[in-house]
């Protein structure tokens, strides 16, 4: 295959200008959009947190035994969100959540996609009997309760956040699978398909090279909508006890804050921020997908 | 009397995005009551938007500006209720799309209802009587008020439309295309109909359209509009005969009359594209394209200025200061005409004579090719494709004619291997065409594919260069690719090709973007195209473009072609051979002068006498009767439903019962004896025909 990559410099150098001409048309767009701006500002603050966290968050911070604080402390000078139950300063366990979150998110919504594309795109494409089982299949997972499922996933993979990440990938691929589904046949009624066919192309020909530059921009929407929805489901697990019991996530955190008795004794400040953390950056990510399903799409949106 | 409409200096402008776009710069004309006006001129000239600001139908993006005087009343400034009552009850509409314009859920009689009871203070019976009286008058059945368009056809839809645009008996039709996406038949059927109706109620009417000849034969004045200003305006038959504005001479030859000499083998097409309408354009604006331009042209420009007796044109030659200049220019036209007609000869003798040696070298061939669609939903099977023969010589370009359902795209389809047939066989040079996937692809390296819709055929995503190369990538030619895709670029007419290559096709004209296509089916350097109506979606002036490149092609790299096509034109103006199909079937095939000018089979008659044509004093005679359903094919002659010449045989005349009964042996792909000569599939292709019309007349 490498061969292709000899011819391509000529073409590739031609084809850019355009391509970047429709990525800064994007922009433009984009720009306009403040909801869109708002959104990717969260999500811009949140991945610099989520990142840099390690620089400024020790392990003693996060360490149960030798806690700082007096358990469930009010917010003071010195614990802006007071503590948790073992005395640690709510604040450095707030930022640190973000990281199993953001990547179970990211993570689970890539698994989705590659799932969902593929297994759209084929039964789109061949129709007949392989479109019909596939669909069975889809359809099969979309009837399935996604939180028992998650949960006995999690209980046969055992405790952690890859059990996480599978589990919501393998619940949340039927819906952009019947996305894709029904955009590759709207795309393969199109003329240009039965021109390429009459070029010579074979299946795999049509599906990746007509088909799915024309369903990419749906990815893409259905992606940045799925990530809040796998973010979520990932908190729901980690409440669940699901997760991985040494490492500290949102979901954990209102998990213990829960069970440790911080509602009946009124502790506000450990419970609120990582559900308000959550909160957050969900509606990052769908601020960012609906203004990018907007501009990709508009007469889907409206 | 005092015209009915009087539109001055109008103007509209669309305004999006801080960009505004100068659709229509100044229209002025005038409508009598019960005149019929045409409109005509290219995509974008700013026809349909001037017949949608006459009821101001456009989108809020549009600034109108001018006077539209419609009884006295000035629409631009009337206010909404009055607007209302003025919309469908004095002037109303015939859309182009009549599937889309009707809406699906609610039956036709419902629908012809709406206008009467919104408009008119009368009862739901009354309504409903006028309803079934309107659908009599346009030729539906009025028992049919209770369906829904989609079952109806499109012709029969075409008709609904047109008692919708009745229904309140307005004083002014307008008419946006009423007759593109129809067949040829039933396009002069409706034409007919549309045409009489106005006529006998009064009622004036504007018709737009693409097509010059169609509007010729409907309407008392023509307005050619160019770049949103009328060109030209006057009596059709003096605009279409003797043209005062160049465009309009190259429109009107953009569709060629049968037997002209003049445009066989030169299709009549116009290089360049219209101007950029948000752009300031000095001088006149069809100047860059214009062939007979003179110096002042450039920076001169002139309004529609008095060309003879009730004719206007905006061509600064009408103008006395350079009365001087046209005969100087019309000589040197008239030489290049003449160097160009004994070029013509020299072709005509060199057809004649080789015209038959190409097809004996046979490249492509049909030979007892069924293709049979299983049947479905309570309808039997489809019998699209049902015995047909044909051959495709080296070099040789052969049309394919027909009414849509008549099988000749299903035919193009199983030539360059897309569907299998049932029964017969493909075969390319010589040999037997096998449907293994590894054969398939060796067949389309040299028998290639040209559809309809260039702006469909193209991916979106792809730009120029990748769309050209995708075939030779297909097939894994990757030695010299860029050379090959800017040869093959400019093989089909773009050049320079670096200007196009990075081009995506929304950037380019309909007419690029089919040379786009062609690129791409020559990168393989085929030695057959399968074109499938390649220019029936493309404007008058870039068709004779895109159709002189198919034959330049031919005679440059000996490429064959088919060309399927519904027009009759196009078989006059490039192809070497024409076979006429109906109902799965060829029925008659043959050299074009033979097969056009001397047609023997009754559909072939019936297809030519359809083309509108300006100059004929009686509209022609359309056939009866619906398109051909290929699920039930009648028994005997396919064709005797509707045949003329049958219909005319004395009553008991023992040869009706041949054709109900008898099928009609299948033609071979060539003749045999090599005569020179048409193949026809009629029981009574022998008659003589002037015998039988007269025969009709006195039966009739």
């Amino acid at each position: 295959m490498t061969t292709i990559d000899q011819t391509a410099p000529g073409s590739a150098a031609a084809a850019t200008p355009p391509r970047f001409q429709a990525l800064r048309k994007f922009a433009r767009e984009f720009a306009r959009t403040p909801t869109a701006m708002a959104g990717l500002a969260i999500l811009i603050a949140i991945t610099v947190l989520a990142l840099t966290a390690p620089l400024f968050i020790h392990a003693s911070d996060l360490n149960v035994v030798n806690a700082p604080g007096q358990p469930i402390a009010p917010p003071s000078a010195r614990f802006p969100l007071g503590t948790d139950y073992a005395g640690r300063s709510i604040v450095p366990l707030l930022i640190w959540g973000t990281r199993p979150s953001l990547a179970i998110g990211v993570i689970s919504t890539a698994l989705t996609m590659v799932l969902g594309s593929a297994i759209g795109l084929l039964a789109g494409h061949y129709g007949g009997i392989t479109s019909r089982l596939l669909m069975a299949l889809t359809d099969w997972f979309i009837a399935l309760p996604t939180l028992p499922l998650a949960i006995g996933l999690a209980a046969v993979l055992g405790q952690g956040d890859a059990s996480i990440t599978i589990a919501i990938a393998v619940t949340s691929w039927p819906g952009t699978a019947r996305l894709i589904r029904a955009q590759t046949l709207a795309v393969e009624a199109r003329p240009f398909i039965e021109r390429a066919k009459a070029l010579g192309a074979r299946d795999g020909q049509l599906m990746v090279r007509q088909v799915l530059p024309n369903v990419a921009p749906f990815i893409l929407v259905s992606a940045t909508l799925t990530v809040a929805g796998s973010i979520l489901s990932a908190a729901t697990l980690q409440f669940l006890g699901l997760g991985n019991p040494t490492d500290v996530s949102w979901g954990s955190m209102i998990n213990q804050a829960f069970f440790q008795g911080a509602v009946s004794a009124g502790a506000w400040w450990y419970i609120l921020p990582p559900g308000i953390a959550i909160l957050v950056v969900v509606l990052g990510f769908t601020l960012v997908g609906r203004a990018v399903e907007n501009i990709l799409n508009p007469r889907m949106a409206r | 009397m005092a015209p009915l409409l009087e539109v001055r200096d109008l103007a509209v402008t669309y305004r999006s995005g801080g960009e505004s776009v100068r659709a229509v710069r100044g229209v002025s004309f005038t409508l009598e009551p019960g005149e019929t006006v045409g409109m005509a001129g290219e995509s974008g000239c700013g026809k349909t938007t001037v017949a949608l600001s006459l009821l101001r139908l456009l989108p809020a993006s549009a600034e109108l500006g001018g006077e539209i005087l419609f009884k006295g009343e000035n629409i631009v400034t009337l206010g909404w209720q009055r607007l209302r009552a003025v919309r469908w009850a004095e002037a109303s509409v015939v859309f182009q799309g009549a599937m889309s314009a009707l809406n699906p859920v609610r039956t036709i009689g419902e629908q012809i209802c709406e206008p009467i009871l919104l408009h008119e203070k009368v009862g739901q019976r009354v309504a409903e009587t006028r309803a079934a009286e309107l659908l009599d008058s346009v030729g539906v059945p009025s028992r049919r008020k209770a369906s829904y368009p989609h079952e109806l056809s499109g012709g029969q839809r075409q008709r609904v439309m047109i008692a919708m645009a009745l229904a309140c008996q307005p004083d002014l039709i307008i008419a946006d295309e009423p007759t593109t996406a129809l067949d040829v038949i039933v396009q002069a059927q409706v034409l007919e109909l549309l045409t009489g109706l106005v006529r006998e109620r009064q009622i004036s009417m504007i018709v737009i359209s693409h097509d010059l000849s169609v509007l010729g034969e409907t309407c008392d004045r023509l307005a050619i509009m160019y770049a949103g200003r009328i060109a030209e305006i006057g009596p059709s038959r003096q605009v279409l005969g003797a043209a005062r504005h160049p465009y309009t001479r190259i429109l009107a030859r953009a569709f060629p009359r049968m037997g002209d000499p003049e445009s066989r083998m030169a299709p009549a097409g116009l290089a360049g594209e219209p101007p950029d309408l948000r752009a300031e354009i000095t001088g006149c604006p069809f100047a860059p394209r214009c062939p007979e331009v003179i110096k002042a042209c450039r920076s001169h420009d002139i309004d529609l200025w008095p060309a003879g007796e009730h004719r206007q044109s905006a061509c600064i030659k009408v103008l006395d200061d350079f009365r001087a200049f046209p005969d100087s220019a019309q000589a040197a036209l008239d030489s290049t005409e003449q160097a160009h007609a004994h070029e013509r000869a020299g072709l005509q003798l060199e057809e004649s004579a080789a015209g038959f040696s190409r097809a004996d070298d046979p490249v492509l061939e049909a030979d007892g090719l069924r293709v049979v669609f299983p049947a479905r939903r309570g309808r039997g099977p489809a019998r699209a494709v049902d015995d047909v023969n044909l051959t495709i010589g080296r070099g040789e370009i052969v049309a394919l004619i027909g009414e849509s359902g008549c099988g000749k795209s299903t035919l193009a389809r199983a030539l360059v291997g897309l569907i299998e047939p049932s029964d017969g066989e493909v075969r390319y040079t010589g040999s037997r065409l096998r449907y293994g996937a590894g054969a398939l692809r060796e067949h389309r390296r040299h028998v290639q594919l040209v559809l309809q819709d260039p702006a469909g055929a193209l991916n979106p995503k792809q730009n120029v260069y990748d769309a050209v190369a995708e075939g030779p990538r297909l097939h894994g030619i990757r030695a010299g690719l860029t050379e090959r895709v800017h040869d093959a670029l400019a093989k089909a007419g773009l050049r320079p090709p670096e200007l196009y290559v990075s081009r995506y096709p929304h950037e380019l004209s309909g007419g690029q973007q089919q040379r786009v296509v062609i690129a791409g089916a020559l990168a393989l350097e085929p030695s057959v195209i399968v074109a499938d109506e390649p220019v029936s979606s493309l404007d008058a002036s870039v068709r004779g473009e895109i159709l002189k490149l198919i034959l330049n092609l031919r005679d440059q790299l000996s490429l064959g072609a088919l060309i399927v096509s519904h027009d009759l034109g196009v078989a006059w103006n490039i192809a070497d051979r024409v076979a006429v199909m109906y109902l799965g079937r060829i029925v008659e095939s043959g050299p074009v002068a033979d097969v056009l000018l001397r047609p023997r089979h009754p559909y072939t008659q019936a297809l030519l006498s359809v083309l509108p044509d300006a100059s004929r004093e009686q509209p022609g005679h359309p056939l009866g009767g619906e398109p051909p359903d290929p699920t039930k094919i009648p028994t005997g002659c396919r064709f005797h439903p509707r045949c003329p010449r049958r219909a005319a045989l004395p009553p008991g005349d023992e040869r009706d019962e041949l054709c109900r009964t008898v099928p009609v042996p299948v033609l071979p792909a060539l003749r045999e004896d090599s005569a020179d000569t048409s193949l026809v599939a009629c029981h009574l292709a022998d008659l003589d025909v002037p015998a039988l019309a007269e025969h009709s007349g006195t039966a009739g």
